[in-house]
């Protein structure tokens, strides 16, 4: 048997309504959508993989090292060729020698990689992290851009625990045109034909659950939300009830999660005790998977809760200029340049330190030195360092709201997105908090007036900036406590 | 050690100059620290030259040197481009300096310049804040604006230093500035206005930022030996003090000050065996007003923490105890990289040979200059001290020049 013993679920702060588009629009195309969460310009698929990720792990209290089995899926991957798992993996560090596999292509890509991982616990993995995060983009006056929001869902997958998977079906039939992205193109588009698109939508979801061995009883149904009405119309077609579909439904208030959907939506009901789910996802082309997980009733396990650890709530409200800015839509790119280059192989080179922390000790004084490069910050001597992994909390030193005009060119795009920044020196603390070092980090996730000379933060994952095509990744700090 | 004498320096103009070019605006530099010499000076004396350019929107890095000295006629005169970054040719200088006291050369050009403004604009941001420290400050969003902000930040925290006592910098320096014809931003400004400029990076906002400039400045380096052919009122290079420190502001022990300032300030006074109070006035690098108030604490104007209620007290305007930036300094004056550490020295020759116009602070006798690079990962100082004028000894050598006149040109 295979079993969730870890949930992690996050979605980004920035949110707007639908009252805000009807303000631009005169109306809003997304039915049943109230309001949606908005990715924040140094947000991607892979950052908030990573959002959710670590947050599965901390549920799982899995050690990073134990996990052999790693999937991320989206529709919407950062880079169109170019493997992300292999940086998601060191994000959160992982063993080189995990398997990875990335799923895309479509919004069934979340399910499909629950799906893998769940074979791959039948053959001889040991502990699987699945990973489904996205934010579909359409066009500005279309119904798949009204709808699309933004969030990420994270399980980690072992042969016992809590949370078993009990039955598992998918079922595909040709259906093309009901959404799709070609080859070059950066907006998902559908021909919108009503009743076709319907019917893709109520014949795959019906054609896998009616492929379960057993007809399923569920308390939840985490249904494919591409906007707020669809679930409810396939509610018949999968032999459920729509209120076990409200249940389970983040469409309402994040808008349509894409290839996250159902994983988010399987993630909200597991947090919320739902102890018989049905999650049955859709991808155009088209097909569909139903997967139905049994948590053990309380009477049966000591600890039979799901672990879990989300992050949903959304603080940043939005208008549709902001909401447009923050998009890209309205922005021109970042300017061609010159000077200040940081090469690839350099910025390879540094990723232990982007992406976890890594400082050093030096042999010769003991004392901490960040990056771990060169003479010892503190003793001056050329000694080696002992990597050591700081813990991602600390306290401001020092700090400044950096203006529009007051960025670096490699900054102006993500500037006229999201607006003005703080930039602070941090001293981040070691696992014990007896020792600091500083580093200068960007804040991000909260507004610039939230971080002051000794305030406390703690450290995230985002997108630094893009130069020759290429983004960089790497840390930045927000508020502590979320 | 032989002694080394200042006998000449000039710069051009800062500001914008579309029709200038880079060797354009060197020679009038050149011509104008030739000029300056009181029984002048020819480009065939000239042994060495070092000429310090950071290479703002990439024109001739490499080789920038000699692009410069042999487009004025120092033909075939050995060159060296000294790089660093803002304090490039306060560093040209003390190489200079050290060339005539090691004996290996009598007469040393020490130059610089800088073209900022013929970039679009987006094409200049790029180049600034290049001599932050490029992987990890750079990345965490910040340029120069950012991390003087981020000293600010601090000095506010720890000292109670105010914006107000920022914005007074900004307007005493363009009080100063107003009086320098070479001035770019040569207008005064009012405490309101200084205070209500647009935030570039909070607590800084546009007026406690210098602007980019083109333009190029000249010092001219002799040894004892010779001193006597050039000038019959010698200025002596007393001090000289310099020090290097990591290029990122996170990786020192303090954002209150700049330890390489204070060392090569403390070296300076060592040399000249003088102390802060022996000056009579001082040009320290403004970049931002966080970065003179910090150079007041750090060369020991003040104590540490006091550099508001210095600045507040009037005692670093023209008139008071120690002027201060008397040429506008970086803020009204302007900053083009590469010519500013010499064109601070050239302030130091107009103030000490008694030729800083309606600037002029009354009678001195002793100055000090300091340039610092980046946010503190090089400085030099130097204290230049005028002696009692000598008799002529060697007049007919070279020609007799007038006494020099502020010119505007």
């Amino acid at each position: 048997m295979t079993a969730i013993t870890g949930v992690g679920a996050y979605a980004p702060r920035f949110r707007i309504t639908s009252e805000a588009f009807e303000d631009a629009w005169g109306q809003f195309h997304a039915a049943g959508i109230s309001e949606k969460a908005v990715p924040s310009a140094d947000e991607d698929a892979l950052t908030m993989g990573y959002e959710a990720a670590t947050r599965a792990l901390e549920a799982a209290e899995a050690d990073p090292d134990d996990i052999d089995w790693l999937a991320f899926a989206t529709s919407r991957p950062p880079a169109a060729e170019d493997d992300l798992t292999a940086r998601l993996g060191a994000m959160l560090a992982l063993s080189e020698s995990a398997t990875r596999h990335a799923f895309t292509g479509s919004t069934r890509a979340g399910t499909r990689a629950l799906w893998a991982g769940l074979d791959a616990l039948e053959a001889d993995a040991t502990t699987a992290l699945v990973v489904a995060a996205d934010a579909p983009q359409g066009d500005p006056d279309d119904g798949i851009d009204h709808a699309a929001g933004a969030g990420s869902a994270a399980f980690v997958l072992e042969r016992d625990g809590p949370a078993e998977i009990v039955d598992r079906a998918e079922y595909s039939a040709p259906y093309p045109g009901t959404r799709f992205r070609n080859t070059g193109e950066d907006e998902t588009q559908g021909l919108g034909i009503t009743q076709y698109d319907r019917q893709a939508f109520t014949e795959t979801i019906g054609g896998a659950v009616a492929g379960l061995e057993d007809e399923p009883d569920p308390d939840a149904v985490a249904i494919q939300a591409p906007d707020g009405k669809l679930p409810y119309r396939a509610a018949g077609a999968a032999g459920v009830g729509t209120e076990e579909v409200r249940a389970a439904a983040t469409v309402h208030d994040l808008g349509d999660l894409g290839a996250a959907s159902v994983p988010v939506s399987l993630a909200s009901a597991l947090a919320d005790g739902y102890e018989s789910v049905l999650a049955v996802s859709h991808g155009s082309g088209a097909g569909a998977d139903a997967v139905v997980v049994s948590v053990a009733s309380k009477t049966d396990r000591s600890d039979s809760d799901v672990p879990a650890v989300t992050a949903l709530e959304g603080d940043g409200p939005l208008t549709y200029a902001e909401y447009l800015r923050q998009r890209g839509i309205v922005t021109t790119g970042p300017p061609s340049g010159g000077g200040a280059y940081v090469s690839v192989p350099s910025w390879r080179r540094s990723i232990p330190q982007r992406y976890r922390l890594e400082a050093g000790r030096c042999s010769a004084c003991d004392a901490l030195s960040f990056p771990p490069d060169g003479a010892c910050d503190d003793c001056g001597a050329l000694a080696d360092y002992e990597p050591v992994e700081l813990a991602g909390e600390g306290t401001i030193e020092a700090v400044t709201t950096i203006s529009q005009g007051g960025a670096p060119p490699e900054f102006a795009e993500q500037q006229a997105r999201s607006g003005d920044y703080a930039a602070a020196i941090v001293a981040l603390e070691t696992d014990s908090g007896d020792e600091t070092v500083s580093v200068p980090a960007m804040g991000t996730d909260a507004d610039p007036a939230a971080f002051g000379v000794g305030d406390r933060i703690e450290t995230t994952i985002r997108r630094i900036y893009t130069q020759e095509g290429v983004t960089r990744y790497g840390f930045k700090i927000r508020p502590a406590g979320e | 050690m032989r002694d080394a004498y200042l006998v000449g320096a000039g710069q051009s103009d800062y500001g914008a100059f579309p029709a200038e070019s880079y060797r354009s605006l060197f020679r009038t530099a050149f011509d104008a620290a030739t000029d300056s010499v009181p029984k002048g000076l020819e480009a065939g004396d000239v042994d060495e030259a070092f000429v310090g350019t950071l290479g703002v929107g990439g024109r001739q890095l490499g080789l920038s040197g000699p692009a410069v000295t042999e487009h004025v006629g120092l033909d075939g005169v050995p060159t060296t481009r000294v790089e660093n970054a803002c304090a490039a040719s306060g560093f040209a200088v003390r190489q200079a300096v050290q060339a005539v006291k090691s004996g290996m050369a009598d007469v040393v050009l020490a130059g610089g310049f800088e073209i900022m403004s013929d970039m679009s604009s987006d094409a200049t941001k790029y180049w600034l804040g290049v001599s932050g420290e490029t992987e990890w400050e750079r990345l965490s969003g910040t340029t120069f604006s950012g991390v003087y902000a981020q000293m600010a930040s601090v000095h506010m925290e720890q000292y109670g230093t105010t914006r107000e006592h920022l914005s007074r910098v900004a307007v005493k320096n363009h009080e100063n500035g107003a009086k320098n014809p070479h001035a770019q931003l040569g207008f005064e400004c009012s405490l309101e206005d200084a205070q209500s400029a647009p935030v570039v990076a909070d607590p800084l906002n546009l007026y406690h930022c210098c602007p980019t400039s083109d333009g190029a400045a000249c010092a001219l380096i002799v040894s004892e030996d010779v001193v006597d052919e050039y000038t019959d009122d010698p200025i002596r290079v007393a001090g000289v003090g310099a020090g290097s420190d990591t290029v990122g502001l996170f990786q020192r022990d303090t954002y209150t000050g700049i330890p390489a300032s204070q060392r090569a300030g403390e070296q300076a006074y060592e040399m000249a065996g003088v102390d802060p109070d022996d000056l009579d006035f001082a040009e320290v690098h403004d970049c931002f007003a966080i970065a003179e108030l910090l150079a007041y604490e750090d060369l020991g104007f003040c104590e540490t923490g006091e550099a508001g209620q210095l600045i507040e007290s009037g005692a670093t305007e023209i008139g008071g105890e120690l002027p201060v930036n008397t040429s506008g300094g970086l803020k009204s004056k302007g900053h083009p990289i590469g010519a500013t550490g010499a064109g601070q020295v050239v302030e130091a020759y107009k103030q000490l040979s008694g030729n800083a116009g309606e600037r002029q602070v009354e009678a001195p006798t002793r100055g000090l200059t300091h340039n610092v690079g980046g946010s503190g990962g090089a400085a030099v100082v130097h204290v230049f001290e005028r002696e009692e004028r000598r008799s002529s000894r060697n007049s007919s050598a070279h020609r007799a020049r007038e006494k020099e006149q502020e010119v505007s040109a």
